[in-house]
């Protein structure tokens, strides 16, 4: 009792629409409903309006496809290494892996690209899942040197062997009708990947994947298959990638080696942590953010990746929640002041 | 010489610990008693300095925020915002929970790991002294820790906090998970060790009734607040702490 008593500490609380919200009462009134939707609908409706705003610029139109390839990627990475426990850097192989397959269908048997985005999604992420198969009791940092091994490795074999058109690629395919159904493709995949696998990761089946991170050991005296599921958050993740890669193909009109580039399987990585990891939008977050940064720094050439270092190390030392969490945390609650 | 006043520490809003002081002299034992969630790895994290790393870490993280208030003298300096690792140089040694050895390295190398703050004499003589007061290490010697049991596994532990010279041994549950004839040898080595290097040593422990004998003065934690303190007779004699911790 001796000790000062006018110490005071910061305190977090809930705020109580938040509260109220968690509940049945969220639809008790508007402003309830309101405080729910609007984050959801400022991305939604954020991303579904941006063609229409940049109509002026063509080529920033074509950046937002952009963005939505990386999306599509950095959702995955981030569902496989926050919710799966998986570290992957397989991002240029599914992007290469869903490039080819749908160029091969398209210029070998003349398929639409209806008929190809679907089929190479499918049975690129099938073929990804096979690929990675061996690897999946590794874990941590073994995994991710194993995964980032095949993107290097497919560009080499492809150009040693001289197939699928060997280093000039496979050209001439078939473009998306306009640039609105490209975006609109885009956009919306995006959107209906990122609220699909948000519900999912609160299933039971998200359970097992977020247990399998834990602690898999718990998982697996469960009576729970953990290679069965690992191989279905792969194919999840390759799903996403080969979809992002079958489009790429289509809107460049071309699939060549660099689609296995070491972009594909880096910058989802800075996109998740500075959009923060474990909120899947966060990812979406990043992309926008990184991929127009990106872009702009174009002119600087390869000085692109030393700026790219110095944000992602920014961000890890000063910001490592990631934006997103941080964003969430003051939408939820208030600080007030406390005496001890 | 070490004394903690008035400790408080918060972990976002919740109340880890309320309010604790203890104190202990020189060439003492102190016994910190408390059930699962009472608050002992709280306060030996808040005596050894680690509350601060665990604390930036999780501020990195956004993760809870941690509070901590109060003083905690040594020598009659403040120490309350010194690094955990300036802490132990000025020998203040944590033998953490769970041991926490490192497993990929030999008994002898864990050892010599611990030893980093002491001159080469002092890490030779306090090799063989840690060998004669656990004799079976001494057999182990070329053995990963990882392949050790638990109870030599916690003999190394202890051991490896001795080689860092230390003038204060925070012990966190040096007997968790041991059978209770280990937990009596064990019990031995703690007062051993006071009575032969002259080390002060606090214990915070589940299990009384091994470490009551052996301690000069104690405490018992509930809730994170100190409830009941006094010497290990006083405390044996307490009617409260009888019917919770000797079951009588």
């Amino acid at each position: 009792m001796s000790v000062v008593k006018q110490d005071r500490r910061k305190e977090r609380v809930d705020r109580g629409i938040k509260v109220r919200t968690d509940g049945v009462y969220a639809v008790s009134s508007w402003a309830e409903i309101t405080y729910l939707l609007l984050p959801r609908m400022v991305l939604i409706l954020g991303l579904l309006l941006a063609p229409v705003v940049l109509t002026a610029f063509p080529y920033w139109q074509r950046v937002l496809s952009h963005i939505c390839v990386y999306a599509l990627l950095a959702i995955g990475f981030d569902f496989l290494a926050n919710f799966v426990g998986l570290v992957s850097l397989g991002g240029g192989l599914y992007i290469g892996v869903g490039a080819y397959i749908a160029a091969l269908l398209n210029s070998h048997y003349g398929l639409p690209p209806y008929v190809t985005v679907p089929v190479a999604t499918l049975a690129g992420a099938g073929l990804c899942t096979v690929i990675l198969l061996p690897c999946l009791p590794l874990r941590g940092v073994y995994f991710a040197i194993v995964s980032l091994m095949f993107p290097l490795l497919a560009p080499r074999i492809i150009e040693a062997l001289d197939i699928f058109g060997g280093t000039d690629g496979i050209v001439g395919l078939d473009g998306f009708p306009s640039g609105w159904v490209e975006q609109y493709l885009m956009i919306g995949c995006v959107l209906i990947a990122v609220f699909a696998l948000r519900r999912m990761v609160t299933e039971d089946v998200g359970l097992v994947f977020r247990g399998v991170k834990d602690n898999d050991q718990a998982v697996k005296a469960s009576g729970i298959d953990i290679t069965t599921y690992k191989a279905l958050g792969v194919f999840i993740a390759a799903v996403l990638g080969c979809l992002a890669g079958a489009c790429l193909a289509h809107i460049y009109m071309w699939a060549g080696i660099s689609q296995f580039g070491l972009d594909y399987s880096i910058i989802p990585i800075a996109a998740t942590v500075v959009g923060g990891g474990g909120t899947l939008i966060g990812a979406v977050i990043g992309c926008v953010i990184l991929v127009p940064i990106s872009e702009l720094l174009r002119d600087f050439g390869t000085l692109r990746i030393a700026v790219y270092a110095l944000i992602l190390t920014g961000f890890i030392v000063y910001k490592s929640e990631g934006i997103m969490t941080y964003v969430t945390r003051k939408y939820e609650q208030f600080e007030r002041w406390v005496e001890i | 010489m070490f004394e903690a006043k008035g400790l408080m520490v918060f972990y976002e809003n919740m109340l880890a610990l309320n309010n604790v002081s203890l104190s202990c002299g020189e060439n003492r034992i102190i016994g910190v008693f408390g059930a699962n969630s009472a608050g002992k790895s709280t306060l030996m994290y808040a005596l050894s300095g680690l509350i601060l790393d665990i604390q930036k870490k999780e501020e990195m993280a956004g993760g809870e925020r941690i509070t901590v208030r109060g003083d905690v003298l040594y020598f009659g300096q403040n120490i309350k915002s010194m690094k955990p690792s300036h802490r132990a140089r000025q020998g203040i040694v944590l033998c953490p929970e769970r041991r926490r050895i490192f497993v990929e390295s030999t008994v002898l190398e864990n050892l010599k790991i611990g030893g980093y703050l002491a001159n080469s004499r002092q890490t030779q003589e306090t090799i063989e002294y840690v060998f004669t007061i656990f004799p079976a290490l001494k057999r182990l010697s070329k053995r990963l820790g990882g392949f050790l049991s638990g109870g030599e596994q916690q003999m190394l532990a202890i051991g490896r906090a001795l080689m860092a010279q230390p003038k204060l041994l925070l012990l966190d549950e040096p007997l968790l998970g041991l059978s209770p004839v280990i937990q009596y040898l064990l019990a031995k080595a703690i007062k051993e060790i006071r009575d032969q290097r002259g080390i002060s040593i606090i214990v915070s422990e589940q299990y009384a009734r091994p470490v009551m004998p052996i301690i000069d003065y104690g405490y018992i934690l509930e809730n994170g607040a100190s409830v009941v303190e006094g010497t290990n007779k006083e405390l044996m004699d307490n009617p409260d702490v009888k019917a919770a911790y000797f079951g009588s």
